[in-house]
């Protein structure tokens, strides 16, 4: 059970010490294997497009219409400009959680990079649709609502959502992930690590994505929406 | 100091986290329990649905308890060692046992208030019972998200051979205090929309899955303060920490106390508001979006504490 919580980095193009960086090879080939699997399924099921839908379609249109729903509510607008946006982040993460229960491979999200990143993404697609939507000036005032001295506290819990967006997500996962390995070392490996990996791989897994995209979507409504 | 120092203080850590890991899921369970009973007394007939559910409900209120059991367990197994400076593992033993005995008391507590409305709203609505059901075992597994940080947070204290003297042992110390009794708040806290949630959907089984956004939501920014505990007690873990100078000592421990105990009343507070939530939008469905909206900026001022704790504590690992 030692080196929980280690990721495997590899130097890039030098000794330690004088490398060019670092690179965890293990979250970004499970980044690609899940990219790759979202747009090879994407390609195979919208050539496959019917009048009358088979029944991967029947899912894949239920999905589609339950987020165009959660993101129009949302966002109080009728055109479809985030709906890409958030239904592929949801996709992407609820893929991430649950390619752990295969064995061998790997969460990218157990790697702090990967919320951290979608994080900081966020961070600035906020601020820019912030921007977009009511203007600069619009956007500015913002920051000192309620009350002008309200100012420093508000930049402060911009830079909070960041941080707080991102390790729960992380926290999660990768406490999931730990759990299964002490507890299946501890039973040596019987029957429980399944039901262990199906409650936190599938279950947490899915909450968890679906927390962190409707996070996701709140804070865009929150930043876009001027009432 | 001796080896055998270090033992003792493996039994003394494995004393709190049980003893306290025992506390919440006991009253929530009881919780649960009682609830169970008045419901059936409403409506006999459904006795065998509501004892179900309590059962369901009880046993991932016991999570909490079975992860304190798990942490206390290793602690008094041979197979935990101690690692080549005693004081800093004695410091890591302490502080495991602190961060999911603490944090498993709030979640414990937490997990009883979705089990119960559940209960509950099943007696006034029987034909609910499986939507109430999935909307309990959401709310409970959203809501343990802080004693999962306290597990992490204790098998890396257990796990990994830390090397450095008293800084280092102070600053090990109080990752397990920022953690767990940062996790202790939040977990009260994100039981309460939990339970309001469960109670709503039992009356308005058609806005289930606005009733399960809004909890999921309130419960994630509950679980903000948390969140910032387990930052502060992960940069307290992987600190330098080679002297023994009495002023960073005092730095690290400070900072977990900040962040530890900083976080205990947001994350409660910030319960309130959400739970609000779920019952308004059960009272008026159109009030939807701007409820959220009201919550978030009321949850976000009521954080402001937090964020203090987290700035204090960070300014003591960094700066001090």
């Amino acid at each position: 059970m030692e080196g929980i919580g280690h990721v495997p980095q590899m130097q890039l193009w030098g000794q330690p010490g004088e490398a060019l960086g670092t690179v965890n090879y293990v979250t970004l080939i499970m980044t690609w294997v899940v990219m790759g699997i979202i747009v090879a399924a994407s390609v195979l099921i919208v050539r496959r497009l019917k009048e009358v839908p088979g029944r991967v379609q029947i899912v894949v249109e239920l999905f589609a219409r339950m987020f165009d729903g959660l993101v129009k509510e949302a966002l109080d607008r009728d055109d479809r400009a985030y709906l890409p946006l958030i239904g592929t982040l949801f996709l992407f993460l609820i893929l991430s959680n649950w390619i752990g229960v295969i064995p061998g491979l790997e969460e990218p999200t157990r790697d702090i990079n990967t919320p951290l990143s979608l994080g900081v993404m966020g961070f600035f697609i906020w601020h820019l649709s912030g921007v977009r939507a009511k203007g600069l000036w619009g956007y500015l005032k913002g920051f000192f609502q309620p009350i002008f001295f309200m100012m420093p506290l508000n930049v402060v819990g911009e830079v909070a959502k960041v941080i707080s967006i991102s390790f729960r997500l992380f926290g999660n996962i990768m406490g999931g992930a730990i759990i299964i390995i002490v507890v299946s070392n501890l039973l040596f490996y019987v029957v429980v690590p399944i039901l262990l990996k199906g409650f936190f791989g599938i279950f947490v897994g899915s909450v968890q994505a679906f927390v962190f995209t409707m996070l996701y979507l709140t804070y865009t409504s929150v930043a876009v929406r001027s009432d | 100091m001796e080896t055998y120092w270090a033992e003792a203080i493996k039994y003394l850590a494995a004393g709190i986290c049980m003893g306290f890991g025992a506390i919440g899921a006991g009253i929530g369970e009881g919780y649960t329990a009682g609830q169970t009973v008045l419901g059936i007394s409403r409506q006999p007939s459904v006795s065998g649905q509501l004892i179900k559910t309590m059962l369901i409900g009880q046993a991932i209120t016991e999570t909490s308890g079975i992860f304190a059991l798990v942490i206390a367990v290793l602690l008094i197994s041979p197979g935990v060692g101690a690692g080549d400076n005693i004081v800093v593992s004695m410091a890591a033993f302490l502080g495991a046992g602190i961060s999911v005995g603490i944090a498993g008391f709030g979640v414990g507590i937490g997990g009883g208030f979705p089990a119960a409305r559940a209960c509950e709203g099943i007696a006034r609505c029987p034909s609910a019972a499986g939507q109430v059901n999935v909307t309990m075992l959401i709310g409970q597994a959203a809501a343990s998200t802080p004693v999962v940080f306290g597990l992490v947070v204790a098998f890396i204290l257990l796990y990994t051979h830390f090397s450095g003297s008293w800084e280092k042992a102070a600053a090990l110390l109080g990752a397990g205090i920022s953690v767990g009794f940062g996790g202790f708040g939040s977990g009260i806290g994100g039981g309460l929309p939990g339970g309001t949630a469960c109670a709503a959907t039992a009356r308005r089984m058609d806005l289930r899955s606005q009733i399960i956004g809004t909890m999921l939501i309130g419960q994630a920014v509950t679980q903000t303060s948390a969140i910032f505990a387990l930052v502060v007690s992960f940069l307290l873990m992987f600190t330098t920490g080679d002297g023994s100078s009495i002023v960073k000592i005092a730095g690290f421990l400070g900072a977990g106390i900040s962040m530890g105990f900083g976080a205990i009343g947001p994350g409660l507070g910030t319960g309130i508001p959400a739970a609000s939530a779920c019952t308004c939008i059960r009272i008026n469905e159109r009030t939807g979006s701007v409820t959220t909206r009201v919550m978030l900026l009321g949850q976000a001022v009521a954080q402001s504490t937090a964020i203090y704790s987290l700035i204090i504590a960070l300014l003591m690992i960094f700066v001090v």
